[in-house]
């Protein structure tokens, strides 16, 4: 069950994505980090989000690029955290996958839903500041967006986070019928 | 309390004016004394009233936000909250845009957990994400 959780900066939707796994079936938690820590502020950040997952039982695996390549027990929950950064990873990366970015985050991706037994990913809505940005950036929005589409349609369930109150965008069938 | 937003220019302190019933009471969080959010009846532009508190040096700290959170539904806690819903954007470069941001965003998510209702407003229409269950006088 592939669950897609979006929502804008502090919306409280790692807190929520969070949730989702500790409500899920499976017993063993993995997260999968996503964001190189970047200064102090990026330190203070990831330090944020492991005290969130302290005594949540996670296994905390690293991930920058090439999602695909990733092997996971069979089995597990496991919480992608965030595909905003992977993106960024694998444009702006020496290693990342440059023009292939689409591809390679899209592949990752569908690669731990079939490893995966839970699979909650975290998205970023980053496209309504009105603001034109550089070349570089906009590339990266426009990519951002298409890997987002494309991840709602591979997902079984998408849910925005509003600060703090999920609002479905696209809700499972077989939940629907209860 | 209740909070209402959305992106800028919306429609929302008239959308909350509206359907709320208040006319009066109301200060503007560009403006108002520090010490006004206690006891007025709504605040517009609350994302405005964290970026002076920020500037000022408090609220920096997210344990300093929830305290803040904590302290207002103690003491104002039938306060309507108008805000502009921020971080919908790219990451922003300058530090203090991104403390802005995400602070606004935490103080709001507090606020938005324990209130009585959650309005988003789009083109100047109200959309409920969270609703009182009944029209209780509380």
């Amino acid at each position: 069950m592939m669950h897609l959780v979006t929502g804008g900066s502090g919306s409280g939707k790692s807190a929520y994505a969070e949730e989702q796994i500790l409500k899920a079936p499976e017993k063993r938690r993995i997260y999968i980090a996503t964001m190189l820590p970047f200064g102090e502020e990026g330190r203070l950040r990831v330090q944020r989000h492991r005290r969130m997952r302290r005594d949540k039982g996670f296994e905390t695996v690293e991930c920058y690029t090439n999602l695909s390549g990733l092997e996971i027990p069979e089995g597990c929950a496991v919480l992608l955290e965030c595909v905003s950064n992977l993106t960024a990873n694998e444009m702006y990366q020496e290693e990342g996958a440059g023009e292939k970015t689409f591809q390679a985050v899209t592949e990752g991706i569908r690669s731990l839903k079939k490893q995966a037994g839970t699979f909650v990913a975290v998205t970023n809505e980053v496209f309504s500041d009105g603001i034109s940005y550089d070349a570089s950036t906009m590339k990266y929005m426009e990519t951002l967006g298409r890997i987002n589409r494309e991840l709602v349609r591979e997902a079984d369930r998408a849910t925005e986070v509003v600060y703090g109150i999920p609002v479905s965008i696209k809700s499972d069938s077989a939940l629907r019928g209860r | 309390m209740i909070l209402v937003m959305g992106g800028a220019f919306q429609g929302k302190l008239r959308w909350a004016k509206e359907e709320y019933h208040l006319r009066e009471g109301w200060i503007d969080g560009e403006t108002c004394g520090m010490e006004e959010i206690w006891s007025c009846s709504g605040i517009s532009r609350f994302h405005e009233y964290i970026k002076r508190a920020l500037k000022l040096g408090v609220l920096t700290e997210e344990e300093e936000g929830d305290a803040f959170v904590r302290e207002l539904y103690e003491r104002n806690p039938r306060l309507v909250v108008v805000t502009n819903e921020l971080g919908y954007g790219i990451v922003p470069i300058e530090p203090f845009d991104r403390l802005y941001r995400e602070r606004t965003g935490r103080i709001c998510t507090g606020i938005a957990a324990g209130a009585r209702e959650v309005v988003r407003v789009v083109c100047g229409i109200g959309i409920k994400l969270k609703k009182a269950e009944e029209e209780k006088d509380d």
